[in-house]
């Protein structure tokens, strides 16, 4: 081999270099495919060791590295997600929570194909998934799982007051008098919280009310629906609740339940989970029963989890993969739903009776048959400006006003004042 | 062996690198700017320029992630019609006016209590400055759980000691209640700013004053009306100034509190900015919501700097 040159070493390097900045592309031998994802920590923590685990065999298997990250979910996750996305940097995936594909959907890649797969494997994909990363005919995200809201409750003072589990709203309000004579008084949130919006849309749905109509535009909260909704929280607010619900965040009605307070919670199942992990001594007295219904029928908010990728990835394809890998491969999916222990639900259809439900005879009631699962703000697509009504908490405030003293009448007049005004605008 | 004076001016008259760099600096019109600069450009970066992209925002219609246009101060007029920014508007008001008369009244209170004659008086002045130190959230998390409904240790001592009635205040779920809390925890975190900071004026007061007071007959109260209040004006000054600017602007406590609630009735002008601009995506709203009271803010930094000025010159 002929020596090199001073002169053709520099003028090789140079050109070379020119050519790596001009196109922004490194050289193939240099090039490590690698994708980053940002999740949130799960309230189930042994399903992020899971899913740590699949990540390392997904890099053994395919040769991409994964960088998995985790983050609080709520108000930190927001904000990483505005800040990655008005610098246009960050990670290539990201879990979304409900509606958040609406909020990002221009910066989100079109995964419709990954998604026909998934449903070609596992049937559709259940409906809060549906509504909350299906935007504007393209899915923005992939359903991942869903966290399902059920009634938790304390088996061992029902039996002892020989009490009915409740089947709707209003046969709440009879077993929920006797439970605060007892001492332990129903436990739903009327604050500036989640928890308050997931147990308040479905009551009102129940009842056969909606904050706007299916168009988006048209408000409809001001109606007979939401009056019997109010009228329900006051009587539910004075003779089966205490005060304390209109200052609770959405860990209180858990912790009220695990610590031997509540009687009748409506949650995901992880009060029972922690209170099991945790030996708590309220743990075998819990049980969980299907949400309620009322004259317009059983409806549900669920939590319901996606992975979208960003569309300033560079790694688009591979993050596909690691999605395919992680959900479209059956084994992994199951492994991943299994440690989940029942908080994470597969959001298809045809894996809605899953063996995890089998493992604890109280997960049983989170087949949840006949009920209809659905995101915030529904019927209305969850666009920028339902969000607004939604994270400025005008359900559980009109609620929390009606049963602090404002009239009925007021209460809703107020709330259609506000949202009428957010749709304006 | 001798050296010749001219050989001496030649080796002085050929400076190495260095030699002429520090030749240079000497000069008063280089260094100065050279000294200023790194302050400076820190200013433009960390203050200037989000300050400039903030009222970019507030006159735009900014939304996360897409593309925006100005639309002048009307995000500033829509904000006034919606009953949750009024509420808000009020609460930051209520919340810093209370909050500071407090800070005022028991800084100095603390302040006179410390500058006396104390055991372990070194031991004691750093442990005042505890709740200053600690990370906001962290202690707000300690207060969160003290009036927490199902925990509240200040429930239960009350309950305890026969001064409440079970089940006690609910602290956080009823709007006076709220704010008080809120108030509580901004004044015991802002307190030992304000007592070390007139501890410090009233170090400087000149022993003399006092000693001539006291033989003409004044009594405790004179002295501090007619001594110690009057010299600690321009300290008070400027610390009311700070304080008013933080309180206003405060975050931390009532995000970790109340969330703004119980029905709004704790939002603050950050809280909500940071409801709206994050968690709803609107940028351009979130923005005018925190930029909403600039120009008052503007006007008292300059009025009070105006009489600091006075009092100094």
């Amino acid at each position: 081999m002929e020596p090199v040159s001073r002169r053709h070493f520099l003028v090789g390097s140079t050109a070379g270099l020119a050519g790596i900045l001009a196109t922004r592309v490194p050289p193939a031998r240099g090039q490590v495919r690698e994708v980053s994802y940002l999740c949130w920590n799960n309230f189930a923590p042994a399903s992020d060791k899971k899913m740590a685990e699949i990540g390392q065999r997904f890099t053994k298997d395919t040769g991409i590295k994964l960088k998995i990250d985790h983050i609080s979910h709520m108000g930190p996750q927001q904000s990483k997600y505005a800040s990655e996305v008005q610098t246009q940097a960050g990670h290539d995936l990201v879990e979304m929570r409900m509606h958040f594909p609406w909020l990002y959907e221009p910066q989100l890649v079109d995964v419709s194909d990954v998604v026909a797969g998934l449903e070609k494997q596992y049937g559709k994909a259940l409906s809060s998934s549906y509504e909350g990363a299906h935007v504007n005919g393209v899915w923005r995200a992939v359903p991942q799982y869903h966290g399902m809201f059920v009634a938790a409750y304390r088996e061992d003072l029902f039996k002892k007051a020989s009490l009915k589990v409740p089947d709707t709203w209003e046969e709440l309000y009879t077993v929920g008098k006797e439970l605060k004579k007892m001492g332990n008084p129903v436990g739903i949130p009327i604050s500036q919280n989640y928890d308050s919006i997931s147990t308040a849309g479905p009551v009102l749905w129940s009842f056969g009310g909606m904050e706007v109509d299916k168009d988006g535009k048209t408000v409809k909260i001001n109606s007979p629906a939401t009056a019997q909704t109010i009228e329900w929280y006051k009587k539910m607010f004075k003779d089966c609740m205490e005060p304390e619900v209109l200052s609770w965040s959405d860990a209180s009605n858990n912790e009220s339940l695990q610590q031997g307070k509540a009687g009748w919670i409506h949650n995901p199942v992880s009060a029972y989970i922690i209170a099991k992990q945790k030996k708590l001594v309220t743990a075998d007295g819990i049980n969980h029963h299907r949400s309620l219904g009322g004259p317009s029928g059983r409806h549900e908010t669920d939590t319901p989890r996606h992975i979208g990728i960003w569309k300033f990835s560079k790694n688009v394809e591979p993050a596909k993969e690691w999605i395919k890998y992680l959900i479209g491969n059956k084994a992994n999916y199951d492994e991943y739903i299994m440690a989940g222990d029942a908080f994470n639900l597969p959001a298809y259809e045809k894996l809605a009776d899953h063996p995890v439900l089998r493992t604890d005879a109280k997960y049983a009631a989170l087949r949840g048959e006949g009920v209809q699962y659905h995101t915030y703000g529904w019927p209305a697509p969850p666009s920028d400006k339902v969000q607004l009504i939604t994270n400025t908490y005008l359900l559980p405030n009109m609620i929390a006003k009606a049963v602090t003293g404002t009239s009925t009448k007021d209460a809703m007049a107020w709330a259609e004042s506000e949202m009428k005004k957010i749709l304006a605008g | 062996m001798a050296v010749r004076a001219d050989e001496l001016a030649v080796t002085r008259s050929r400076p190495g690198v260095l030699g002429r760099l520090r030749v240079w600096l000497d000069r008063e019109p280089v260094l100065g700017p050279v000294l200023v600069t790194p302050a400076l450009l820190l200013l433009l970066l960390l203050v200037a320029y989000p300050f400039v992209m903030a009222l970019y925002f507030a006159l735009s219609n900014s939304f996360i992630g897409r593309p925006s246009e100005f639309i002048g101060i009307r995000n500033f007029v829509k904000l006034w019609d919606s009953d949750v920014f009024r509420q808000t508007f009020q609460n930051a008001f209520v919340f810093t006016g209370i909050a500071v008369i407090f800070k005022i009244v028991l800084g100095i209170c603390l302040a006179l209590l410390l500058n006396e004659q104390l055991w372990l008086k070194r031991l004691i002045r750093g442990a005042v400055l505890l709740p200053w130190v600690i990370p906001t959230a962290l202690s707000t998390l300690g207060w969160w759980w003290m009036f927490n409904s199902l925990y509240s240790v200040v429930n239960w001592t009350g309950i305890a000691l026969g001064i409440m009635s079970p089940p006690g205040p609910n602290w956080l779920g009823q709007a006076y209640y709220a704010m008080a809390a809120v108030i509580t925890v901004n004044v015991w975190r802002g307190l030992p700013f304000f007592a070390i900071t007139i501890l410090a004026g009233l170090v400087a007061i000149p022993k003399e004053l006092y000693e001539a007071a006291e033989a003409d007959g004044a009594g405790a109260n004179a002295r501090f009306w007619h001594i110690t209040l009057p010299l600690l004006k321009p300290v008070l000054a400027v610390v009311v100034l700070f304080s008013t600017i933080f309180t206003f602007s405060d975050f931390n406590i009532v995000y970790v509190l109340t969330h703004g609630g119980p029905i709004n009735s704790t939002h603050l002008f950050a809280t909500l900015s940071r409801q709206i601009g994050i968690d709803t995506g609107r940028l351009g709203e979130g923005a005018a919501i925190s930029l909403y009271l600039f120009p008052l803010l503007a006007f008292v930094v300059w009025v009070q700097l105006r009489f600091v000025r006075k009092q100094q010159f």
